[in-house]
């Protein structure tokens, strides 16, 4: 049967027109020919290139660890990894073979020096090799060498000095990738741009410890006793990536610097939530290793039809959009309060909202124990939908009656109109459809 | 009374996943490689590709991609035996049980009926006109899959609704009418055309479609005639069969008097269906009388247990030998042991026989084709679905004698596949 086509996700990024924004990261999931060439064959736009150092790293074993809650495994990802661990020739040769095979796939190189001449020559050798677009790791937060990784990227004048040695072997666009290990990205950011840099990656790794072993008396993995503060990536990264993005994106100088996203993306929706946010280029790896190049159909697949369902015939047309209504928390409006509403036909009688609510929340739940009844009691609702959060059952609590306040003392809050409806909770707002 | 039992006629036995639910199940998949559900679907259905674009929360991906397969996918997500085909090899069987591939298939056909999502292109008929012959499974597939193609097609149908086996047979409890009304009118959409009352043979014949300029045939009549068993009583009031029983309760829905006392005679899906009818509809006793053990049983399991649980009494190992009437209506039941000389005598008002069905004699009307003793027609339907006359082609029950819904979706697919080839080379 012949499926219709939906809309199209090509994207312009530096110059280079990408048939869709979704890439490898810099990481062991781009690290030969064969495994970016595996996948770009499953429709991915472009790959980052592991990252190519001029020495080889001596690697820990064994150098993953991972975060679950109840069932669920992969929620956060911690890895001991560096750079590149093949022959730096190597490395040229599959660069080479990448841009001759797929010439029109974006091949972005990442590349870390530990002085000047280092990044020079490294820009130049990967330009030659057919690099589109150079990324500079500033942010790898495992190196075991001073002045590399994410000692570059909390350092100003490491990152003028180290982007204006890249720029000097180029002529192509270089892209600065940032460590989140900092409080404001905008920082470091501005300084690479104004070195000349051309575009920001953000976000790398979190450092990170994830769990301590209570017999040997050391962080995960162990490493024959001992063990290391490393980078956390995957779902966990997501919230933090947004909020360095969206800061970049609404910083004045910044806010037309093209961004690479990249925190824990494994589905279309984070896709598009990055996108929302400014970012006309995506990058990927914790769901890669769990899952495989194969997600990238779904990432494709899913953007364009919803992309066509609310008509945005590019990534242009959504790109960003979602900036202006992230404002300062000075600036929410706060004189109404939306009460949560109980559909009794769905709830099951577990009393979870009314546990959280009475431990967590304002006891404005109460429980009637003969019939197992929970009730809003609307007196003492703050509007907080805690509730809503913890309900187990798909839209059994959702957003209901708006009031608004009581006039204050002052004599605001009572004039404002407000939307009947606010959608809170992304099952609502993703899919109408239940049961 | 079990639960179960309490449910209306009309209303789906398996209640449907909703996001929450869906994504729960999605994630227990283990995102096999090589998944072995994608290989076990006659129809070629991709499990392992759907389910992963659910996990991934690509719900509308996950109907195109059943869609793009089988255009009957919502109705095959319903019927489907998946405990012997995909999920047979479910590899989480190893840790615990199998994914429910079937349930999961409904969420997202369900989630693209509810969101409007139109998976399908429609392709501007620019061919040869194609007529099919019934419109069952088999036929809906069939005339899907070439209007595609591009091909100008009609389905012609005897009775007053379309959907054969679809609309007439299965139980509402399994399959509602609406989903089989909802993916015809989707075919409809597609461009295929359908005309009801109009019985190939009687009111139109090959000959005069041939005239008006159809240049290829599929006969997907399906088999309607049903099996009895040649005992006294059978001319009873109240004795009557499986394709008569449920063909009357499905169109009305459920307007029909099922009966007070009601022993159905089989031990086969039908058999099953026409006891839930039975039960459904308020029979007070519902009985089944099967001459061999559950164990072999043509029924599948799970059918087989949802009739259990509906409370209907099953009594295995013993043959009908005789109906007992008084003044021309039925009272009883009497059968003896299948492989022992046990005796049984059951007190009934309606005996419905669920044995088997067989090719109608009037399908020999429809054309000069080879047929076999049992009046099916003679095509190698895993081929290429060819009869002796180059421009006819068939499948489905008619030359089976009996099989899946699925399986009729695949045998629609390749009849398709070897029209288009005929029409686009060999009739050239």
């Amino acid at each position: 049967m012949k499926k219709r086509t939906h809309a199209d996700l090509s994207v312009d990024f530096l110059g280079f027109k990408c048939e869709n924004p979704f890439m490898l990261s810099s990481s062991p999931v781009a690290a030969t020919y064969e495994m970016c060439s595996k996948f770009l064959e499953a429709g991915g736009g472009g790959v980052v290139f592991k990252t190519i150092g001029t020495y080889i790293p001596d690697e820990c074993s064994p150098r993953f660890d991972h975060v679950r809650k109840e069932g669920q495994p992969f929620l956060g990802f911690k890895n001991m990894e560096q750079i590149s661990d093949h022959p730096y020739e190597e490395n040229l040769k599959f660069l080479r073979k990448l841009k001759a095979d797929y010439p029109t796939k974006c091949l972005i190189v990442s590349i870390m020096g530990s002085n000047e001449e280092d990044w020079t020559r490294l820009a130049k050798d990967v330009t030659e090799a057919g690099a589109d677009i150079i990324e500079c790791n500033f942010s790898c937060p495992q190196m075991t060498q001073e002045n590399m990784g994410s000692d570059v990227g909390a350092n100003l004048e490491l990152i003028e000095k180290f982007t204006k040695a890249t720029l000097a072997g180029t002529d192509i666009p270089v892209m600065l990738k940032m460590t989140p290990n900092i409080e404001k990205m905008e920082v470091p950011a501005t300084a690479a741009i104004k070195a000349g840099g051309h575009a920001i990656a953000a976000i790398n790794t979190i450092k990170s410890i994830t769990h301590i072993d209570l017999d040997q008396m050391t962080a995960l993995p162990v490493v024959n006793g001992k063990s290391s503060i490393s980078g956390y990536s995957g779902a966990a990264a997501k919230p933090i990536a947004l909020r360095f993005i969206a800061n970049m994106k609404q910083d004045e100088y910044l806010k037309d610097i093209p961004i690479s996203g990249i925190g824990g993306i494994e589905t279309w929706e984070d896709c598009a939530e990055f996108i929302s946010l400014g970012c006309t280029n995506l990058q990927f790896t914790t769901s890669i290793m769990q899952y495989g190049y194969r997600i990238v159909e779904d990432m494709i697949s899913g953007l364009s039809i919803w992309m066509e369902e609310k008509g945005y015939k590019s990534i242009n047309d959504f790109c960003g959009k979602a900036l202006q209504n992230i404002v300062p928390a000075e600036d929410l409006e706060r004189d109404f309060k939306v009460y949560p509403q109980i559909d009794y036909d769905k709830c099951v009688g577990c009393g979870r909202c009314y546990v959280s609510c009475f431990d967590g929340a304002h006891q404005a739940i109460t429980w009637d124990p003969e019939n197992r009844k929970v009730e809003i009691d609307e007196d003492k609702c703050v509007g907080c939908q805690l509730c809503l959060h913890v309900c187990p059952v798909a839209n059994c609590i959702t957003p209901g009656k708006v009031v608004f306040k009581p006039q204050d003392q002052f004599g605001k809050g009572s004039e404002a109109v407000y939307a009947e409806d606010v959608p809170c909770k992304r099952d609502i707002i993703v899919g109408q459809y239940d049961e | 009374m079990s639960e179960n039992a309490k449910k209306d006629y009309l209303c789906e036995a398996v209640p449907a996943f909703n996001i929450a639910t869906a994504m729960e199940e999605a994630s227990r998949c283990l995102l096999c490689l090589d998944a072995p559900c994608s290989q076990d679907c006659p129809a070629g259905t991709n499990p392992g590709d759907f389910i992963r674009a659910i996990r991934f929360r690509n719900f509308k991906g996950a109907a195109e991609i059943i869609r793009t397969n089988n255009v009957l996918g919502g109705i095959c997500a319903r019927v489907c035996p998946y405990e012997v085909l995909c999920e047979k090899g479910c590899s989480r069987s190893g840790i615990d049980k199998p994914i429910q591939i079937g349930r999961l298939q409904r969420f997202a056909t369900d989630y693209e009926k509810a969101s409007g999502f139109q998976p399908l292109e429609k392709v501007e008929a620019t061919k040869e006109k194609v007529a099919m012959i019934g419109s069952g499974p088999a036929s809906l597939t069939c005339g899907a899959e070439l209007a595609q193609k591009g091909y100008d097609v009609t389905i012609f149908e005897e009775k007053a609704i379309p959907g054969g086996v679809l609309s007439y047979g299965v139980v509402p409890a399994r399959l509602p009418q609406y989903i089989v009304d909802e993916e015809i009118e989707t075919i409809k959409n597609l461009g295929v055309k359908i005309e009801c009352n109009t019985k190939i043979g009687k009111d139109k014949t090959i000959d005069a479609l041939k005239a008006e300029g159809f240049k290829a045939f599929f006969v997907g009549a399906g088999i309607q005639a049903a099996k009895m068993l040649d005992v006294p009583g059978v001319d009873l009031d109240g004795v009557t069969n499986a394709v008569e029983y449920l063909g009357a309760a499905k169109p009305s829905n459920g307007d029909i008097d099922p009966g007070n006392k009601v022993v159905v005679i089989g031990g086969g899906d039908v058999a099953m269906d026409c006891a839930t009818t039975a039960r459904l509809l308020g029979a007070e006793k519902t009985m089944i009388l099967y001459r061999r053990t559950r164990e072999e049983a043509p029924a599948h399991k799970i059918e087989m247990s949802y009739v259990e649980e509906l409370g209907v009494h099953f009594h295995y190992g013993f043959t009908p030998v005789e109906i007992i009437g008084e003044n021309g209506k039925v009272t009883a039941i009497k059968g003896k042991g299948f492989r022992d000389d046990s005796i049984i005598q059951l007190e009934c008002d309606k005996v419905v026989f669920a044995i088997g069905q067989a090719a109608d004699e009037s399908v020999k009307e429809i054309a000069d084709l080879k047929f076999t003793p049992k009046n099916t027609i003679i095509a190698d339907e895993t081929k290429d679905c060819k009869t002796d006359i180059p421009y006819i082609f068939a499948g489905g029950d008619i030359v089976n004698g009996g099989n899946t819904v699925v399986q009729a979706v695949a045998v629609g697919k390749t009849a398709a596949e070897s029209i288009d080839k005929y029409l686009s080379e060999e009739a050239k």
